[in-house]
């Protein structure tokens, strides 16, 4: 077991952060207190991060009225450049999953970690990262 | 808290000169890890630093803000804890009733205490209960 450093959200995870009514917004933000706690002690020591395209797919406009609220928590873009979109393409052709969780793929083999993905979809998860040889623990949302 | 959060979220297009005293130790020992590669200079480090802080303070006050409209969303320190433990990995995630028992016992002995500190007195729970098993 070794602490996480980088904290990656799914398209579900994201949609139960944006929405104060999800059943799971009050779990999601527990994820992000917890970072927030490990911040506080060792500033830096987790970023909490969002690939852009699950952005896309969880339709949170960071310039939407109703965003500013979660825009202030901190959770970073990961953009997707040529490089990662490379590796996402080869995640997406061989396992034929969604362009966002190919997009999860890069972003676990680019971003340093130990990490930790929250998500909804804990085999596909398993399957990407094992493409990309790291082993992200689940969090499931 | 939104001057603070727009400040951080500004594109770098200026930059300042600014005087600021640092413990000796500390210059010293940036020069030093400077040296070994872990930074492009000082004012890198200095930069980081400063960064990372206020980002923290930022979450913080974000999250603080957010409870003020929606107060039953604001999760317990239990439910921080296990969050924190299933982030990580921790066998501990697996025991969440060891885990709500740990944060409702350690305020007796820690007013402040962090999802971390919980951990670590379930942790002492999980070995006492584990011995006196055995």
């Amino acid at each position: 077991m070794s602490q996480a450093n980088t904290v990656i959200l799914d398209n579900e995870a994201v949609q139960a952060l944006i929405d104060p009514s999800h059943r799971k917004h009050r779990r999601l933000l527990a994820a992000v207190e917890a970072v927030a706690a490990r911040n506080l002690r060792h500033a830096g020591s987790v970023r909490l991060l969002v690939p852009t395209t699950v952005r896309v797919e969880a339709c949170w406009d960071r310039q939407a009225r109703g965003s500013a609220a979660i825009n202030q928590l901190r959770v970073g873009d990961v953009a997707l450049d040529s490089a990662a979109a490379d590796l996402a393409t080869r995640a997406r052709t061989a396992l034929g999953v969604s362009v966002a969780d190919s997009h999860i793929a890069a972003v676990l083999g680019t971003v340093p970690g130990p990490h930790a993905v929250v998500t909804s979809d804990a085999e596909d998860i398993r399957r990407i990262a094992g493409m990309v040889g790291v082993l992200p623990t689940i969090v499931n949302v | 808290m939104h001057i603070l959060v727009d400040l951080l979220n500004a594109s770098v297009e200026d930059t300042v000169g600014t005087s600021v005293r640092l413990p000796t130790n500390l210059r010293d020992a940036a020069v030093v890890a400077v040296d070994m590669g872990f930074a492009a200079s000082t004012t890198e480090l200095t930069v980081r630093g400063l960064q990372d802080a206020l980002e923290a303070f930022a979450q913080r006050a974000a999250l603080d803000a957010h409870y003020e409209d929606h107060p039953h969303a604001r999760p317990n320190l239990a439910e921080i804890a296990q969050m924190t433990a299933e982030i990580d990995g921790n066998p501990l995630a697996d025991r969440p009733e060891l885990i709500r028992r740990a944060a409702a016992e350690i305020w007796s002995v820690k007013a402040d205490a962090t999802p971390d500190d919980v951990l670590i007195y379930a942790a002492g729970l999980a070995a006492a209960t584990a011995k006196g098993a055995g």
